[in-house]
């Protein structure tokens, strides 16, 4: 059918062609980045819909779009053209991790105890919970295991902060979501590291691999955010406060700190989420404190979105792994709904507290991004044994913000509908 | 639908009780947050000082005194409640600061607590119910009958505008410089029982004056009135309403022992009323107080001419010295001197800081320090 309409097309081209030099021969294929922005208004579009129709996140919609039109499902967008988005996807997840990273006020885990004790206990509880699920049911080795609980244990910062933001939420669940989100994921950065230094352990047998890479992933990753931190302060006390060019200047530097650890092979989540923790702490006088990203950086997150739909290896599912996943899903819940619920966290009401369980569900984007990081170390290895973590974050792109989004509209945070206020993201 | 006004019950005389209406603000931006119904929920507090209770947005919360005899005893009060709800607000990554207004948040962003009274306001009322996220200080004065809460909701009338420059604290609303010294009173003037009482004989007059309200379907309750100074029949007192929230418990305990010192001057001289032309004047006296503070120019409508606040306040705080000696209260009146003395009001001091800082997100934080802070006994005082 497509023959149809393309052929006479085709002709007609080459009859003009034959009078105007200029012409180009008939392209074969539609440019990738062409088809990419064509998929992103797909997104946008199907996002839209899904939040007007049934209220849905538009996230979820984002997700969908890139799932059916990647590789995946209908191949529309290449894994070549999938690669080349991969800096723009790098760039809106750094700028989410920055700001999660900037919504991170350890002083406050100082003043609350209970709040302390809930983030260390989901953080353990996750973890524990998750490792020996990968090892005694699913039968990952000990090394592998690990790496799924590293990469599964933390909830989804961009995720939470988009849902938060999209519900223009407020109170007490939401700043303990956003702060358990924020610990788990730092959790998980650390974790992680230590993690890949036991794979190399395992399979290079290279100890000084196996010790210098954990230790150049975190160290290299402080130095930079530190780096950074300190410039953008330095400049941004030059500016006025909350003016366009102390926006310009955190956004320029955090982009710099991204494009620095691509170079310098240290993830970029964990560069930008140390840098934004760093300069939530060493702000004292609030230079950049009260400084929003633009809205502009949440049309980034489109892209984020739809590249981690794309990304996502439903070519590879089986009923089996399709189970494992949900069952590593369902003991991820219970961990962590269960710590926050026991450890208190300083909220008077039971429900509330299980609320925040529910709200901290989120995996995504950087959990996917780290399982094809640490899979891309040992390819011949580490795909399939990473298949359970990438197959229960696919799971979760899609249940995840409904249910974070369930939690703050059940704790009654959320603002009331009114699609006729929304933004693009 | 209506209730009838409860029996005046009577109190000790000249008992003192103070309500503060707080903001509660973001520790990370220091705007108006929701959490006041958490906050309550998961708060060990045992009441030994007063109550602390929620208001009609999220973003506020009321702490009130025991009844005292002497402002002392309030202030103790206003200390131990200030520092249970500053712990408690820190617990939850929170803020709690004085002021009329905050000075950037927007109201449009309120969320109505939870509760049938306040349900029933918003639905009333409309946007109005979310732009009175205002804070005022309210201070109940003891009487001894009905009667003579209805004199001296007319006899305090005439003081208002003192009470309102003295208290002066919220110059900003919407992130813009209002040229007020306080704004405040401009989003309470919006209800339609706002501002004066109007001639009134005795308790009984007002009982029928309010059955009239009642029947003509203008009041349903008491609540309705939001009168600058009412009875307040359950507590036995009347109650003055006009102040803002003061940055500080320390001026919130002066402005209680002006009110205090106030009422027994007034109950032992019992002045003769000329409550009608007083009436003819109120509204302008009051936007004066409001829009220029110390440096207002009162009508007098008696001696037929204007007057300086300045003046006016200086005069009534010496004439006062007598009373507050008695009550044990001189050192908090000789506070509210000093402040007029050196020209240093709440409203000054937020401008003082906002040119310093020239962003209103320090100037809340600032705020909220100098609320938290103990001891102060400086009203004029800078934080640290």
């Amino acid at each position: 059918m497509i023959d149809d309409i393309v052929s006479p097309a085709r002709a007609a081209w080459e009859d003009l062609q034959e009078r105007l030099f200029f012409l180009p021969p008939f392209p074969d294929a539609v440019d990738s980045l062409a088809l990419f922005s064509l998929l992103l208004v797909i997104g946008l579009l199907v996002g839209e819909w899904l939040r007007a129709r049934w209220g849905w996140p538009k996230v979820i919609g984002y997700v969908l779009a890139g799932t059916v039109f990647g590789p995946s499902v209908l191949g529309w967008i290449s894994i070549e053209a999938l690669a080349q988005t991969r800096p723009i996807a790098d760039a809106a997840l750094g700028l989410l991790m920055l700001e999660i990273g900037r919504q991170l006020d350890l002083r406050w885990l100082g003043q609350n105890r209970e709040l302390l004790r809930a983030a260390l206990a989901e953080i353990s509880l996750s973890f524990t919970a998750i490792f020996l699920f990968a090892w005694g049911v699913v039968g990952l080795i000990p090394a592998w295991a690990a790496a799924a609980a590293a990469v599964t244990m933390a909830s989804a910062p961009a995720v939470v902060l988009l849902i938060v933001e999209e519900s223009s939420a407020q109170g007490q669940v939401t700043e303990r979501i956003v702060i358990h989100t924020a610990l788990s994921a730092a959790a998980s950065f650390v974790v992680f590291a230590v993690v890949v230094g036991v794979v190399h352990a395992e399979y290079s047998n290279d100890w000084l691999n196996a010790v210098l890479h954990p230790f150049w992933v975190v160290v290299g990753a402080l130095i930079i955010a530190w780096a950074m931190a300190l410039l953008a302060l330095l400049v941004a006390s030059r500016l006025p406060k909350r003016s366009l060019a102390q926006v310009f200047i955190l956004v320029a530097t955090a982009l710099l700190a991204v494009g620095t650890a691509r170079m310098l092979a240290v993830p970029v989540f964990l560069t930008l989420f140390v840098m934004g923790a760093i300069l939530s702490f060493s702000d004292q006088e609030r230079t950049l404190s009260y400084t929003n990203l633009p809205e502009g950086h949440w049309l980034l997150a489109i892209i984020l979105f739809v590249v981690v739909g794309a990304s996502l290896p439903w070519q590879d599912f089986t009923w089996l792994i399709g189970l494992q996943a949900v069952g590593l899903l369902l003991v991820r819940a219970v961990a962590k709904v269960a710590a926050v619920a026991w450890a208190g966290d300083g909220l008077g009401v039971a429900g509330r507290r299980v609320l925040v369980g529910i709200g901290i569900q989120p995996l995504s984007a950087t959990a996917v991004f780290m399982a094809y990081e640490i899979a891309g170390l040992y390819p011949e290895i580490g795909r399939s044994s990473l298949s359970l973590p990438l197959f229960a974050a696919a799971i979760m792109e899609l249940a995840g913000p409904a249910l974070c989004r369930f939690a703050l509209v059940r704790a009654g945070e959320s603002a009331p509908a009114d699609n006729s206020r929304e933004g693009v993201a | 639908m209506s209730q009838p006004i409860a029996d005046f019950k009577q109190s000790q005389p000249l008992n003192l009780g103070v309500e503060l209406e707080l903001q509660l603000v973001s520790g990370r931006d220091f705007d108006l947050t929701r959490g006041a119904t958490d906050l309550l929920a998961s708060m060990d507090y045992d009441g030994r000082f007063g109550e602390i209770k929620l208001e009609i947005t999220e973003s506020m919360i009321e702490i009130s005194t025991l009844p005292q005899t002497l402002v002392d005893g309030i202030a103790a009060d206003l200390v131990g409640l200030r520092q249970a709800l500053v712990n408690q607000c820190a617990r939850n990554h929170i803020a709690v600061c004085g002021g009329g207004t905050h000075p950037f948040h927007r109201w449009a962003e309120r969320r109505i607590c939870p509760g049938d009274r306040f349900d029933e306001i918003y639905h009333r009322y409309g946007y109005l119910a979310k732009q009175f996220t205002v804070f005022g200080q309210h201070i109940h004065v003891g009487c001894s009958s009905g009667d003579d809460a209805i004199w001296l909701t007319q006899a305090l009338g005439p003081y208002v505008p003192v009470f309102i420059a003295l208290s002066a604290s919220s110059p900003f609303v919407d992130g813009e410089d209002t040229f007020f010294q306080s704004a405040r009173l401009n989003a309470v003037s919006a209800f339609p029982l706002s501002g004066q009482c109007p001639e009134l004989r005795d308790w009984e007059d007002f009982m029928e004056h309010f059955s009239f309200l009642q029947a003509c379907g203008i009041a349903r309750s008491i609540k309705d009135l939001y009168w600058d100074i009412r009875p307040k029949p359950e507590f036995g007192t009347v109650e003055i309403r006009v102040c803002d929230t003061p940055l500080t418990v320390e001026r919130a305990a002066a402005l209680a022992a002006l009110a205090q010192a106030l009422v027994r001057h007034l109950l032992r001289t019992r002045p003769v009323l000329d409550t009608p032309r007083h009436l003819h004047v109120a509204r302008y006296n009051k936007f004066q107080a409001c829009r220029y503070g110390y440096e207002a120019q009162l009508s007098d409508p008696i001696g037929r001419r204007q007057v300086p606040l300045r003046q006016v306040a200086s005069e009534l705080l010496a004439a006062l010295a007598e009373d507050a000696r008695a009550l044990g209260c001189s050192g908090w009146l000789e506070l509210l001197d000093a402040s007029l003395a050196s020209d240093l009001s709440d409203a000054k001091w937020l401008r003082r800081r906002q040119a310093i800082r020239r962003n209103l997100n320090d100037v809340v934080r600032e705020t909220a320090m100098r609320f938290g802070k103990s001891g102060s006994m400086n009203l004029a005082e800078d934080p640290g």
